[in-house]
């Protein structure tokens, strides 16, 4: 396979993975969390069993990093209001107790793990501060707890 | 007494002046490593560090503007230190690319006969203002935070990358001469 050819595959196979499997995760958050569990933390690679039975695996791994680089630096983009909004959504879908979310994503910074290899340091850091701040928006709004019955 | 403490003097000199010699880059000017340097500085300054769409979301007011609105003031002392540390951390990232640009390319002057004088010339203001603006939006920022001289951010960005700008086209003949060193091939750009 040229390089050419195969860059082709690639681009096909990303416009693939974004028409089918990202277009129902609206937001860049959610498609960055997705996309971060595809990847096998003892390789880097990516690995999607659809992809790969429609093109190659190899080909699958480079549509699915891309499509993480695009997800990453859509997230990037976003406003500080914007990035509290998208993990207000996120808690939602995760049926989770705002209250333990917040608390385990302060403790684990699991955000941390889902940046795309080969991500510029500084970028990085930008937006493991804006999680940071914006997990502490979200405790802030977090109603207080109930009184402790007294013994 | 006098040449006991005279010679104790003389003694302390040579160590430090043995020791700042051992501390000096020993690379020699102009050598690949150094090429490889420039080349990954440029890229870290052009793809990582000046893409308007960062330094814009580095220093971007709304933020702010959001953060005073909308939450306690806890949080706004949060968001300021914060903000504050990655600005400074892309000030010392630029400013350390350039100082590596720079001291290629006054590595570069010395060996590359193909180096054309004006814009060499034109880089050594640039870098001059650069490194005097980075140094003084430090300050700034450090003092004040990072809202203090928006104007100055993007006079730095913009010089910074026009200096990218002129290094890239000032060391364009360096990837063929290089290309055709390691083929075996005679090249003519290394010229002493």
């Amino acid at each position: 396979m040229t390089r050419a050819t195969r860059r082709i595959d690639v681009a096909q196979a990303a416009t693939d993975l974004r028409n089918r499997t990202l277009a129902e995760i609206p937001r860049s958050l959610d498609r960055l969390i997705y996309l971060a569990s595809m990847r096998d933390y003892n390789t880097g690679l990516y690995y999607h069993d659809g992809l790969a039975s429609r093109f190659t695996q190899e080909v699958a791994c480079e549509a699915l990093a891309d499509c993480h680089r695009e997800a990453f630096s859509q997230l990037v983009g976003c406003s500080l209001r914007e990035l509290v909004s998208q993990m207000e959504g996120y808690i939602d879908s995760t049926h989770t107790s705002p209250r333990d979310f917040v608390a385990a994503w302060k403790k684990l910074e699991p955000y941390r793990v889902a940046v795309p290899v080969e991500t510029d340091p500084l970028t990085a850091q930008l937006l493991f501060s804006s999680f940071k701040i914006a997990l502490a928006i979200l405790e802030a709004r977090l109603p207080s707890p109930p009184p402790q019955p007294s013994a | 007494m006098i040449s006991l403490i005279f010679f104790l003097f003389v003694g302390v000199l040579l160590f430090l002046s043995l020791f700042l010699l051992a501390r000096r880059n020993t690379r020699p000017e102009g050598s690949s490593s150094a090429l490889v340097e420039a080349r990954q500085a440029l890229k870290t300054l052009q793809a990582g560090l000046l893409p308007l769409d960062l330094v814009k979301r580095v220093f971007a007011e709304r933020d702010w503007e959001y953060v005073r609105a909308e939450t306690p003031r806890s949080i706004h002392e949060l968001f300021m230190a914060e903000r504050k540390a990655i600005a400074l951390l892309w000030l010392t990232e630029v400013r350390s690319q350039i100082r590596s640009l720079q001291r290629f390319h006054r590595g570069a002057a010395r060996h590359y006969a193909r180096l054309n004088p004006r814009l060499e010339v034109e880089l050594a203001m640039s870098f001059a203002a650069l490194t005097g603006a980075c140094m003084a939006l430090q300050a700034l920022v450090y003092i004040a935070g990072p809202y203090a001289a928006p104007r100055m951010v993007s006079v730095v960005a913009n010089v910074a990358a026009r200096a990218c700008e002129i290094s890239q086209q000032s060391l364009s003949f360096l990837d063929t001469a290089r290309l055709g060193a390691l083929g075996g091939q005679p090249t003519d750009a290394a010229t002493l």
